[in-house]
Parts: C-alpha cells; structure tokens; sequence
C-alpha cells in the first residue's frame, strides 16, 4: 500500500489512466493512503461551499477536487484506505450502475474476508448493518475506467467536520450521533490492523484473477508528478467550482 | 440579480445552483455530489441555459437539460434534468 500527498495520489491515478488508455499500461488496482490527511471533492462539488479550507491549513490537511463525482470524503492518514481500479472499459459491465455493482462486489469479498458482512447499496455506496462503510467514484475517459473509493478503517467525526463547512448548528452532538449512526468503520467490527486491512481488500480485488505485484513505470512517476504540479495542487483547478 | 439554492434530490444526491440573472439568465453554474458521464458534458448544459427566463416553465428548462445530454450520449445519476430545473426555479424565487 502505497502512502502519498493527495496532488501525487489523484496524479497517479490520472497517469496510470492515460498509460492504460494509451496500450503503455496493463489494467491497475492500487491501494494507497494519504499523508498528510485529505479533503477531496467530487469534480462537480464547490470547495469553498464544502471545505473549511483555513481549518484544513491550520491542521495541515490537504484538499483537493477529484476528477470524479460524488461527494466530499475525509481521507485521515490512519483512518481509511483508498483503492483505484483502472482498465479499459470492456472489462466491465457496459452500465455505470452496473459497473459499481461489479467493482464494489470485490470491496464486498474483502471485507468477508475480516468476517464482515456488507452489502451494496446503489448508487455507490457499501453498508455494513445499513450504515455506510465505504464511498465510491467512477469516471470513464476515453475507453478507460477509472473508480477509486474509500473503506473507513476508523472515523473521527468531530474532526472530520472541523473540516468540512458544515453550519455549527449541524456540528451539535445530536448531529455527530446522527452521522456516527449512518458511518461505520472496519474497526468497529474486526481487530484487523489498516494493513491486515488492505492485505483483506487485496485479497477481495484479486480473487479469481491473474495479477502481480508492481511499482509504477518511469514514465508514470514523471507524469503523476507533473499532474500533481500542474493540476491537482492548483488553486485554479481545485477552485473551478 | 443573483441567487441560490440547493435541495437533495429524493433517493438521490445533492444538486445546487447558483445563478446570475436579470431577464435572462447570464450565468449558471450547477453543482453537487451527483455523477455525470462524461463529466465534460456540465459546461456544455450550463452554457446551453444562458439565455434562458429564468422564469421559464420548469419542462422548458429541463428539455434544454435533456437536449445537451441527448446530444453528448451522456448519464445523469443521482439527479434528473427536473429536479436541476426546480432548482433554478428555487434560485429564482429567493
């Protein structure tokens, strides 16, 4: 599992989509974390409507607009494990709903594997006793999908409404029970570590398919980088909307 | 003028606009947690809505939604072109 900034983390998925796309890549699941903690948003999503931004550069937590849908996800370090897949689109059901049912099943078979039970709720979301653990987003860009999604290992909810731009009358402690009532966490119902976590969800993802283990090419580094430089830690980018 | 408004679409995702208008529409801009494949297409429909009363019927807006989708082969989910157009409408009447 690899652990990188969010401007690096959103690069790499974009670069390994373009290397995909372009015949350079072969289809690519990553599991990544970020360091430090994140704010992303959904691509259609406002930053200063969502993010509290002058409390995240107080706490020193990214932020950071997706180039997906959906909406705003709390990326803590220690708190959550974030998944790519990457591949051309026929290795998918032709539906995006569809496609979510497809991917999400392999988050499913992971989190069975720590003896969770969960279910997929569509749009895009994954419920274990009908509250949410896991969140995800797809995009398809030139014969390419890409979705990427979370697992929350452990949530903060206090914290993660310091940062996002919720009204104080929201963030009362009726409110924080009413989310720590929809949310629910790994840790909640499996001793496993965020590691014993991630090696569960690789096991999930792989289960019935031929797969290595890798690192990303030179060309991909270069090009997640200069993604990260030049889009993902923009104000013009991440303040489009 | 401008105005705002927001709702959460029923069994679906968050939609809000925000709007600059006189007679006409001068600038919309939509926004939210919903999905919309390929995303390139949001542009092309608020584009597509300057111009418009913004006190148009609310079948007048959403057809010209239904129209930039149609025309891009593209999916909306989680939000429909009425429940954007309502929310124009709620902009309007605020």
């Amino acid at each position: 599992m690899e652990i990188h900034d969010a401007y690096t983390n959103m690069g790499t998925d974009e670069a390994i989509l373009e290397a995909v796309r372009d015949g350079k890549a072969e289809p690519t699941i990553r599991f990544y974390r970020w360091k430090p903690s994140a704010v992303s948003i959904g691509t259609f999503q406002s930053m200063e409507k969502e993010v509290n931004t002058a409390r995240c550069r107080e706490l020193g937590v990214n932020y950071i607009r997706r180039i997906t849908g959906g909406g705003a996800v709390y990326h803590d370090l220690d708190g959550e494990v974030t998944y790519s897949v990457i591949a051309p689109e026929s290795f998918f059901p032709h539906g995006i709903r569809e496609s979510y049912a497809f991917i999400c099943d392999w988050i499913i078979a992971g989190l069975k594997t720590l003896g969770i039970e969960a279910t997929f709720a569509p749009i895009n979301d994954i419920l274990v006793q009908g509250r949410k653990i896991s969140g995800n987003a797809q995009t398809r860009k030139q014969g390419v999908l890409l979705q990427h999604g979370t697992v929350l290992y452990s949530t903060d909810v206090k914290r993660m409404f310091s940062l996002l731009n919720v009204s104080a009358e929201k963030i009362s402690d009726k409110m924080i029970k009413s989310v720590e009532e929809r949310v629910t966490s790994v840790s909640k119902y499996s001793g496993a570590s965020i590691e014993e976590t991630y090696e569960a969800l690789l096991k999930g993802f792989t289960k019935g398919k031929e797969y290595k283990q890798g690192s990303l090419s030179g060309d991909e580094e270069v090009r997640a980088s200069e993604l990260a430089r030049t889009v993902y830690s923009t104000d013009s980018w991440n303040f489009s909307r | 003028m401008e105005g705002f408004a927001e709702q959460k679409v029923p069994g679906g995702k968050m939609v809000s606009v925000k709007l600059v208008y006189g007679p006409k529409i001068r600038s919309v801009q939509i926004l939210g947690d919903f999905f919309l494949h390929p995303e390139e297409t949001l542009p092309r429909i608020e584009k597509a809505l300057v111009g418009t009363s913004p006190r148009a019927k609310k079948d007048e807006i959403s057809g010209k939604i239904a129209k930039v989708l149609a025309m891009n082969n593209a999916e909306l989910i989680g939000v429909t072109p009425d429940a954007i157009a309502e929310t124009i409408r709620m902009a309007v009447k605020k």
